[in-house]
């Protein structure tokens, strides 16, 4: 019950990040380290990786962003990036939603 | 060709290291689908140097397999080849689980000359590494290691376990070991500038590890423990850089044996080479 009440607080407040130009900075720094090797350097796909800068990734809430860039999906190719600490996730997410 | 395909590979840029940083413990973590991960190892004990060459490529998001070369220099005994292992790791659940699960399964040929200690295993101790070369290198072995790997990742840190069995397909019976890691970044966010010395680029961690007897004479008499604070360096070039002093924890482990990993990651090798067929 503890759990729920600290995931719905968490989810309530979204990316602690959000607007901060400097997170955006540290995701750039991020995704080129860890994503840009399958999703382009500007984000614009390559081969099965999607563009990140579809209007559907980009209305997406930044909390299914995190998901996931925490989960991947495996199935597809894209792997879990759980391993990164959750304020290095959503500085990826921060990056992604500035991509607008 | 060859040459273009070198130069090509070459040409790659580099990523961070796949692994965790941990020299003998396992974590979830797997390598990138079509990345390759090159990684030197070097153990420093009384009297000896062991070297280990690995060749990491992740053949899925699920899939990870490696390659090594393993040799050893020892004091006033010159150096030798002690053999070959190939390993495959299996992450069997999609997705993030409180706990991850990986499968192990490496197939391994060395002599009894082998001092890589990537894993200390059934009766393993210090006086194992006395032995000279010119006979320990008559004791060939063939061996099928297995591995469960259990990975947690909680608030930034990774805490990681393996359990250890392996069989000498010889008639000789199953050993067992164990690993444990636990391990973090120094800083959890990353700062906005690229930085080579700042604190998001180091990594600490401690793991301990040793063996828990054989299939008849199951425990931890006779049997050898160790326990090894790591620290990790990522630099920008895509190379890490990893030092562990490990310290023995009983009269069978040696009293000190250090460790140290220089390792560099090729993104999408397995891309390239698809280009070039």
């Amino acid at each position: 019950m503890k759990a729920a009440l600290l995931l719905c607080a968490l989810l309530a407040s979204g990316n602690p990040y959000e607007g901060k130009p400097d997170a955006v900075r540290a995701g750039a720094k991020l995704y080129a380290r860890h994503c840009a090797q399958c999703h382009g350097r500007t984000a614009e796909g390559h081969g099965r990786a999607p563009s990140l800068r579809t209007a559907a990734v980009q209305a997406a809430p930044p909390e299914d962003l995190f998901h996931t860039v925490t989960n991947g999906v495996m199935r597809r190719g894209m792997p879990s990036w759980a391993h990164l600490p959750a304020e290095r996730r959503w500085q990826i997410v921060t990056y992604l939603r500035s991509l607008k | 060709m060859k040459t273009s395909i070198l130069l090509l590979v070459l040409s790659a840029a580099a990523l961070s290291a796949a692994e965790g940083p941990y020299y003998v413990t396992y974590s979830a973590q797997m390598e990138e689908p079509g990345n390759l991960e090159l990684a030197f190892d070097q153990v420093a004990g009384n009297p000896f140097l062991s070297s280990i060459m690995e060749l990491e490529y992740g053949v899925k998001t699920w899939w990870t397999t490696e390659f090594y070369l393993d040799g050893q220099a020892t004091r006033g005994e010159g150096a030798l080849f002690t053999g070959w292992r190939i390993e495959n790791r299996i992450r069997p659940w999609m997705g993030e689980h409180r706990i991850n699960p990986v499968l192990y399964v490496e197939f391994e040929d060395i002599n009894g000359a082998d001092k890589s200690l990537k894993e200390i295993v059934g009766h393993d101790v210090a006086d194992d590494q006395l032995v000279s070369n010119s006979v320990a290198r008559q004791d060939h072995q063939r061996e099928v290691e297995t591995k469960l790997i259990l990975s947690s990742n909680v608030r930034g840190w990774d805490i990681s376990t393996n359990l250890i069995g392996e069989k000498n397909l010889a008639a000789e019976p199953w050993e067992f070991g164990y690993a444990f890691g636990a391990s973090r970044p120094l800083a959890f966010a990353a700062t906005p500038n690229p930085c080579t010395f700042c604190r998001e680029n180091f990594s600490v961690g401690a793991e301990v590890f040793g063996g828990l007897g054989t299939w008849g004479q199951f425990g931890v008499a006779g049997t050898s423990h160790y326990v090894a604070p790591i620290l990790a360096w990522q630099l920008p070039s895509g190379a890490q850089l990893m030092v562990s002093p490990a310290f023995g924890l009983n009269g069978n482990s040696h009293a000190l044996l250090v460790r140290f990993t220089v390792s560099y990651e090729m993104e999408q090798i397995g891309r390239l080479f698809r280009r070039r067929s």
